[in-house]
C-alpha cells in the first residue's frame, strides 16, 4: 500500500508535481501514466526519498521510505535513469546493494537468473545493451523481495520478448499480493498490464480510475457515415441514446448504434451510402484527449503561416 | 527496534554499509590501478632522485624529501582516487542506487571515507617503507644518510603516509560537495595546489603563516624531518590536515542529507 498525499515539487515558480493525492493498493498493477515531462519520475524520486517534496508526503507500507530499517525489502525500484557504475559487473553491483542489508549471495544469484542475466553476471555493465541495463535495474528492484515494486518505464529499450517478460512479471508480482506501480507514457502498454490507472499531466492528477472504467468512458466508438442525404438519414436514425453530429459535407458521426443498423436503415429507405466506417475506441486517443491540455511540448500540426495554406492547397 | 516490527533478518547497519562500500571500492578497476600506480611512483621516483643526488644539499632538502620525492606525485593521484570514490557515483548515476539502499545517506559518506583511509594509508605506508630504505641504499656515504632506525625518521615516514591519506580524504569530501569528477579534480588542483602559491605572494606575515596550514603545505610539513624554524610542527600540521579532511567530509555530509539527488 502506497499513499501519496498533496505531494508537490516546485523548481522556482514551476511546479513539476502539483498537489498529487492518490493511493496505490496491493494485489494489482497500477499504471502511472502521463506524457513526457508530466512529473512521473519526479513523483517516483520523491516516493524513494531521493528528492524532497516542497509540500506533502508519500508513505509506503505506512512509513516514509527512509523510515524503513530495511528499505530494499519494503520497496524495490527501477528508476528511469541508469543507476549503475559502468565499470562494475552486474553481480558486483547487486552484491554491493545486498551487502548494505545483509542479503545473502544466493539471492543475488537468484535475481540474476530470474532476469536472464546469469550469463553476463560477471561482465562489466559498460558493455550492456539498453535492454540488459533495464533487466539489471529490474534485478536490483527485486533483490530485497519487496512488498512494493516501483518501476519507471520498465519496457524502455526491451525487445518484444523482453516486453512480454515484463508484462508477465508485473502480473505475477501483483498476483503474489505485492503493490506494483509502473509508469509509462504509452496507454496501449498499460492497457495490457494494469488494472488501475493514475494519470497525470503537468504534475496534476487527471484521473485515478480503473482500466475498465477508462475504456468504458472512452466510449464504445462511433460510426462515420458519408451520404448525399445526410439530413434525412440523421432524422431516420435519431432516437434515445443515439448521438449524431453532422460535420457538413455529407458526413455524420453517429454514436450509440452500430454500422449494421445504420446500413439497414439506409437500405430500407433507399439512401445511398458512400462510406460506413466503424471507429474503434482507441485508448491511446482517449488518453491523448485527456492529456492534450497538459502536454509539455505541443507539436503544432497546423500550418502557422497563411501562405503555407495556399501552397499546400 | 522491537522484534515485532519485522521478522526479516535484513536491516541496514553502519557495519553493513561499510562492507558494501569496501566491496564497491575493490570492484572497480580504477581503484586498483590508481593505488598500484601511486605505490610505483612513490618507490620509483625516490630511487631516481636518490640515484642522481650529489652530496652537499642537506641544507635545502632532507632525506625524507629525497627518498620519498614520489609522494608529491601521489598527492595528485590519490586525491583523484578520493574524488572518484564520491563524485564518480554522481557522474555514473550509481549514487541513486546507493542512496536508495541507504536512504539515511550520511553513513554512505562516512563509510567511503573510512574505506579510503583504511586503504590509502597502509598502501602508501608500505610503499614508503619499501622505497625509503632502497633510496637510502643509494644515498649511503652522502650527507643524506638517515636509516629508518634514526630518531624521528620512522615518524616522518609515517607522517608522509598520513599526510597523503588526509589529502585524499579531503579530496573525497570535495568530490561529494561538487558531485562531479571534473569539478572535484579541478577544485583540488586549483584550490589546493595552485591557490596557496598565489595567496602566498601577498606580503603579509599572517597570510604566510596561514598558508602553511593549507592542505598541501600541511602535508609537506607533516613529513619534515628537521623541524624548520617558523614552520608548524609535524603534529600541528597533522592536526590541521585532519581538520581539513574531517571538516570537508562533514560539510559534504550535511549537504548530502539535504540536497536532492
Amino acid at each position: 500500500m502506497m499513499k501519496i498525499s498533496h505531494l508537490t515539487k516546485r523548481y522556482g515558480d514551476k511546479a513539476a508535481v502539483d498537489d498529487l493525492t492518490f493511493t496505490v493498493r496491493p494485489g494489482a498493477v497500477t499504471g502511472f501514466l502521463g506524457p513526457n515531462g508530466a512529473g512521473k519520475s519526479t513523483t517516483m524520486r520523491m516516493i524513494l526519498g531521493l528528492d524532497a517534496p516542497t509540500r506533502g508526503h508519500a508513505t509506503v507500507g505506512g512509513r516514509a521510505y527512509a523510515g524503513h530499517p530495511a528499505p530494499l525489502t519494503e520497496v524495490g525500484a527501477l528508476l528511469e535513469a541508469r543507476s549503475v557504475h559502468p565499470g562494475r559487473t552486474a553481480y558486483d553491483h547487486l552484491r554491493a546493494l545486498a551487502l548494505t542489508h545483509g542479503i545473502p549471495r544466493d539471492r543475488v544469484t537468484h535475481v540474476l537468473e530470474l532476469t536472464g542475466l546469469a550469463e553476463v553476471a560477471h561482465r562489466r555493465v559498460k558493455g550492456f545493451s539498453l535492454g540488459m541495463g533495464q533487466r539489471l535495474g529490474i534485478a536490483a528492484a527485486l533483490l530485497g523481495d519487496p512488498a512494493t515494486v516501483i518501476l519507471d518505464e520498465p519496457v524502455n529499450g526491451l525487445d518484444p520478448e523482453g516486453v512480454l517478460w515484463v508484462r508477465n512479471l508485473l502480473k505475477s508480482l501483483a498476483a503474489e499480493g505485492r503493490t506494483v506501480f509502473v509508469s509509462s507514457h504509452l496507454m496501449s502498454e498499460m492497457a495490457l498490464t494494469a488494472e488501475h490507472l493514475v494519470i497525470i499531466g503537468r504534475g496534476r492528477l487527471l484521473a485515478d480510475t480503473t482500466v475498465a472504467a477508462f475504456v468504458r468512458d472512452a466510449g464504445a466508438g462511433s460510426v462515420q457515415v458519408a451520404t448525399p442525404e445526410a439530413a434525412r438519414l440523421a432524422s431516420l436514425l435519431a432516437g434515445p441514446g443515439i448521438e449524431i453530429s453532422p460535420d457538413g459535407d455529407g458526413r455524420l458521426d453517429v454514436r450509440g448504434t452500430d454500422a449494421r443498423h445504420i446500413g439497414r436503415t439506409a437500405a430500407t429507405h433507399g439512401i445511398p451510402l458512400f462510406e460506413l466506417t466503424p471507429q474503434t475506441a482507441s485508448l491511446e486517443q482517449a488518453f491523448m484527449d485527456l492529456t492534450r491540455d497538459s502536454v509539455e511540448y505541443n507539436a503544432s500540426l497546423k500550418p502557422t503561416a497563411p501562405t503555407m495554406e495556399g501552397a499546400s492547397a | 527496534m522491537t522484534a515485532a516490527t519485522t521478522s526479516s533478518p535484513y536491516v541496514v547497519t553502519p557495519a553493513r554499509v561499510l562492507r558494501s562500500e569496501w566491496h564497491k571500492f575493490w570492484t572497480l578497476r580504477s581503484s586498483w590501478i590508481t593505488l598500484a600506480a601511486s605505490a610505483v611512483l612513490i618507490v620509483g621516483t625516490g630511487l631516481i632522485v636518490a640515484a642522481n643526488y650529489d652530496t652537499g644539499g642537506r641544507e635545502q632538502v632532507d632525506p625524507i624529501q629525497l627518498g620519498l620525492a614520489g609522494i608529491q606525485l601521489a598527492w595528485i593521484t590519490l586525491p583523484v582516487l578520493g574524488v572518484l570514490v564520491t563524485a564518480g557515483e554522481y557522474t555514473t548515476g550509481s549514487i541513486r542506487a546507493s542512496l536508495t539502499a541507504v536512504p539515511r545517506r550520511v553513513p554512505v559518506l562516512w563509510a567511503k571515507a573510512a574505506v579510503l583511509t583504511a586503504t590509502v594509508f597502509p598502501v602508501t605506508f608500505a610503499a614508503c617503507l619499501i622505497g625509503y630504505p632502497l633510496a637510502q641504499a643509494l644515498l649511503s656515504g652522502t650527507d643524506q644518510e638517515a636509516p629508518l632506525t634514526d630518531p624521528n625518521v620512522l615518524g616522518a615516514v609515517a607522517g608522509t603516509a598520513a599526510g597523503v591519506t588526509a589529502l585524499s580524504v579531503f579530496a573525497l569530501g570535495l568530490g561529494a560537495l561538487l558531485r562531479s569528477v571534473a569539478g572535484g579534480i579541478g577544485a583540488f588542483v586549483g584550490g589546493v595546489m595552485i591557490l596557496p602559491e598565489i595567496v602566498g605572494m601577498i606580503p603579509i606575515d599572517a597570510v604566510d603563516t596561514a598558508v602553511e596550514y593549507f592542505p598541501a603545505q600541511a602535508a609537506g610539513n607533516v613529513s619534515a624531518l628537521d623541524a624548520l624554524p617558523g614552520l608548524p610542527s609535524p603534529a600541528a600540521s597533522l592536526l590541521a590536515l585532519g581538520l581539513w579532511a574531517v571538516g570537508t567530509v562533514a560539510v559534504a555530509g550535511v549537504l548530502l542529507k539535504h540536497r536532492d539527488v
